[in-house]
């Protein structure tokens, strides 16, 4: 439990220093999509922390952080319940 | 390389969007049941942790060249550190969040976003085992994992040139060249970043290198 906990600080830490120093350009796929004026719709969702960012919080380091401290949460946990099914031969919790 | 809903919105988008969807479901079911008899002990810590940092490490971008940016997919990473199969879930997981929650990846475009970063990323681990298999050389081992790394981030990026091409109107003239050029220049962050990750994890806890130990088996897979 320690190691868990231990590891997602760690985790929270990385994106608190990186955060600031993260590129704000668009990636590969957009500069391309952006430069050869592609045919784009607008997408039927639109999630629920769009661009990794909460629209109510101005701080924009804060909101990113945040974001990214819930996305990192859930796939921690997701990963945790996903792993309980997948028994193993020699199962010992 | 995440390709959104709004740039597979035409006829072939549509359509080859769902055969994508039919294809990684399958392959992710077949995943599935190979991590299921793989694994002697539960990896319940590593595969949430490794996800975790893989989602995190996602958010940073790095800048490249004509003002572009890139940021580690990862498949190659977690494959070395899972073995290919767990890999593939993993990153499949992360994929779900991203599409879900921040919709970074689209939910129509769910299929080729998981062909192309977590079944091709997982993949890259036979590559490592093929190109390491005559020798046990801890430096070529390394350069095998560059290697592999650079590979399947260029070949996710062929793979959605071909997905996004009908967006653009010069088609594959224009999305294949381009999308080429700015991921063998990502491919080599991700390999460089991948590398130094795996050799530091070698080098302080090497215990945990379950993907590792799969690839040293020489019987197996």
């Amino acid at each position: 439990m320690k190691k868990f906990i231990v590891a997602l600080i760690l985790i929270v830490a990385f994106l608190a220093v990186f955060i600031p120093l993260a590129s704000i350009n668009p990636d590969g796929l957009e500069k391309v999509a952006q430069s050869f004026g592609a045919k784009e719709q607008k997408p039927i969702w639109e999630g629920l922390m769009t661009d990794y960012s909460f629209s109510f919080i101005s701080n924009s380091y804060i909101s990113t952080l945040l974001a990214g401290i819930i996305g990192t949460t859930i796939v921690f946990f997701s990963a945790i319940i996903l792993s309980k099914t997948l028994p193993s031969k020699k199962r010992k919790i | 390389m995440h390709i959104s809903d709004g740039l597979i919105a035409n006829n072939w988008g549509i359509t080859a969007a769902i055969i994508m969807w039919i294809v990684s479901a399958s392959i992710l079911i077949w995943s599935w049941r190979e991590a299921k008899a793989t694994y002697s002990r539960s990896i319940a810590a590593i595969l949430a942790i490794s996800s975790a940092f893989v989602f995190a490490a996602q958010m940073i971008n790095f800048p490249i060249i004509f003002g572009s940016s890139g940021h580690l997919v990862g498949g190659t990473f977690l494959a070395v550190l899972l073995g290919p199969y767990a890999a593939i879930l993993s990153m499949s997981l992360v994929l779900t969040m991203q599409a879900v929650f921040f919709a970074d990846g689209g939910i129509v475009a769910f299929g080729m976003n998981i062909f192309n970063m977590a079944i091709i990323g997982g993949l890259s681990f036979f590559l490592i085992k093929l190109l390491t298999r005559k020798t046990s050389s801890q430096k070529w081992f390394t350069t095998s994992v560059f290697i592999a790394s650079w590979t399947s981030v260029m070949f996710g990026a062929l793979i959605a040139s071909f997905e996004v091409a009908p967006a653009f109107s010069g088609g594959l003239t224009i999305t294949l060249p381009s999308m080429l050029l700015f991921h063998s220049i990502i491919g080599l962050g991700e390999g460089a970043i991948t590398t130094v990750l795996i050799t530091s994890i070698q080098r302080f806890n090497p215990a945990i290198l379950g993907g590792l130990t799969l690839l040293k088996e020489r019987t197996k897979l």
